[in-house]
């Protein structure tokens, strides 16, 4: 009985809406339940509260999404409804936090907005932007080092578990906060490192594309501090001279001030 | 109920009777600026704790230095068909520990449909199969998580198919299985008895009121599908007033939790509320006939 009723509430709740005097789709809903005739009797004397379900439900993930994605959902209007019973319909949230839906939801749409030329190009851009500020604020606590060590050209470089470094294609970050706002983001590159401070705040920080470069590879790449400005010098044509290797040590200190760089990776025997 | 297997049943953990109030976001920060208020003890989600670092986790850690907590889940799916997954019983066993909870409640229904989290409560069919099912499932998580098991009555819209038993019996039987203890929602009982056309006084007195360990209250709303809505949004009813007092005054002290999760009123006047509460709570136990019921199961 357990497991019809699994399936009977998956039905009811993230499948294609069912109207409860529908006989032939009712019907065709209790057969493959696979119950006795007194259960499916039960059930169906049931619906018309079942569907109750769909409505919180649906409601509930909608609203955990919205809080994450308040300026995309406005804009998107009913297209974002559509992607929303798509992805019930097709995938449905399998997190047991509500925060996380949000990155399921996304995961599942941004392929096909892709192939939508009704969606608008910056609206991934947007959506991770906007996730980005709970996934950030939520992200789990990294241990900072009790006494700052220097940075080694030889040693990785060790970041928060808070810090990302976000490539859009549109400057979405600059548009208003204001939910009622239509105005198109700018089509600009846009690098940004984003991450945790002290007191919790998740703050924003517009990078240079050398500056971009260089943490692209030590935040992705995991390449020892030296390689990593070797590589993002050549991609930039920066001669590796004391000068350049100066300004990058600014960066590095900045990133450290503002509690996004812990220092350099522990040797792994430590 | 299992008897104690550790300790006597004078060191096992309780959280203090009276009335304690469910812990949320929106005033977090207004509690740790505060001066100490009159509450017993506050609860949590640890859903929202789990997994995640920043400020809440932090100021969690500071409120529990001032109140005592308890830890009441909302995504175990206790009645589904699939256990829950071991990475998910591990992170809870380590918050359960991280805020010292006295024991771990949930409710009795299921959340998962196959793969999907609904992160809805549904309730499961009151059979034998769900008894044998959810107990073992109770007992095996009672030692997993190291901290005794409490289950909650829910509130369900639709019946879950043709029961093999009436819900207090069902309700019994499995508490008698599992040696969990119950976290008895008096609104809930409240709420079903006017969608589903019963009596809630009767539905308390075929209840086992010598397993209650802890009592929710909360406040409900009409709906336009004609159905009382267990909403946590609003003030607890006079009527669900009447049902707390009557079972205090068979079971004794016992914590009190006021839920609130929609409309949420500024703390001062959630504080009013819980003394409203307490007002209740004492005069019950000046009628009261019942001896402070123990829970003594343990992990």
């Amino acid at each position: 009985m357990q497991q019809a009723l699994e399936a009977f509430i998956e039905r009811v709740v993230f499948g294609a809406e069912i109207q409860v005097d529908d006989r032939a789709a009712v019907d065709e809903l209790l057969r493959s339940l696979q119950l006795s005739e007194i259960e499916c009797q039960a059930l169906r004397l049931q619906l018309p509260r079942a569907v109750v379900y769909r409505q919180l439900v649906q409601s509930t993930l909608r609203e955990a999404i919205e809080l994450a994605l308040p300026r995309l959902v406005q804009r998107m209007g009913g297209i974002f409804d559509e992607y929303l019973q798509k992805f019930l319909r097709e995938a449905g949230p399998r997190t047991h936090y509500l925060r996380d839906v949000t990155a399921e939801f996304l995961d599942f749409s941004e392929p096909l907005w892709e192939a939508d030329r009704r969606v608008p190009r910056w609206a991934r851009d947007l959506a991770r932007h906007e996730a980005l500020r709970i996934e950030v604020a939520a992200c789990r606590h990294s241990s900072f080092p009790e006494v700052p060590e220097e940075l080694k050209l030889a040693a990785m470089v060790r970041f928060t578990e808070s810090s990302r470094l976000m490539h859009y294609q549109y400057a979405v970050h600059e548009l208003s906060a204001e939910l009622s706002d239509r105005t198109e983001p700018e089509a600009r590159p846009t690098d940004l490192l984003v991450y945790r401070s002290a007191d919790h705040d998740v703050r924003y920080l517009e990078l240079s594309p050398l500056a971009a470069s260089i943490l692209g590879n030590l935040l992705g790449h995991q390449h020892p501090l030296g390689h990593a400005l070797s590589l993002a010098y050549a991609e930039h044509g920066v001669e590796f001279n004391e000068q350049h290797m100066q300004s990058t040590a600014l960066l590095l200190a900045d990133l450290a001030e503002r509690g996004a760089l812990l220092g350099p990776m522990p040797e792994p025997s430590q | 109920m299992r008897a104690p297997t550790s300790l006597p049943a004078a060191e096992q953990p309780r959280l203090p009777a009276g009335v304690g109030l469910g812990l949320r976001w929106e005033f977090l920060e207004e509690l740790l600026e505060a001066p100490p208020l009159p509450l017993a003890f506050l609860e949590v989600s640890p859903e929202n704790y789990m997994r995640r670092g920043g400020f809440y986790p932090e100021a969690l850690e500071q409120v529990g230095t001032r109140y005592p907590l308890v830890t009441h889940g909302l995504t175990l799916s206790l009645g589904s068909i699939e256990a829950p997954a071991p990475e998910f019983v591990n992170e809870l066993r380590a918050e359960i520990r991280r805020v010292k909870s006295p024991w771990h409640s949930d409710h009795l229904s299921f959340s998962r449909t196959g793969q999907r989290m609904t992160h809805e409560l549904f309730p499961v069919a009151f059979n034998r199969n769900s008894i044998h099912r959810i107990s073992e499932r109770l007992k095996r998580l009672t030692d997993e998580l190291g901290v005794p098991m409490l289950i909650e009555n829910i509130t369900y819209y639709m019946a879950p198919g043709s029961p093999e038993m009436p819900e207090p019996e069902f309700l019994g039987e499995l508490l008698e299985a599992s040696g969990a203890g119950l976290l008895l929602d008096v609104n809930n009982v409240f709420v079903n008895a006017k969608n589903h056309g019963f009596d809630a006084l009767d539905f308390l007195r075929r209840l086992p009121l010598e397993r209650v360990a802890e009592i929710h209250v909360a406040g409900h709303e009409s709906s336009k599908w004609d159905l009382l809505i267990d909403s946590h949004g609003a003030p607890v009813a006079p009527s669900v007033q009447e049902l707390l007092a009557w079972v205090l005054e068979r079971t004794g002290p016992l914590p009190v939790l006021l839920e609130r999760d929609n409309n949420i009123p500024p703390l001062s006047e959630l504080i009013r509320e819980v003394e409203e509460l307490q007002a209740v709570y004492e005069q019950a136990l000046g009628r009261s006939s019942g001896s402070e019921v123990a829970f003594a199961a343990s992990p």
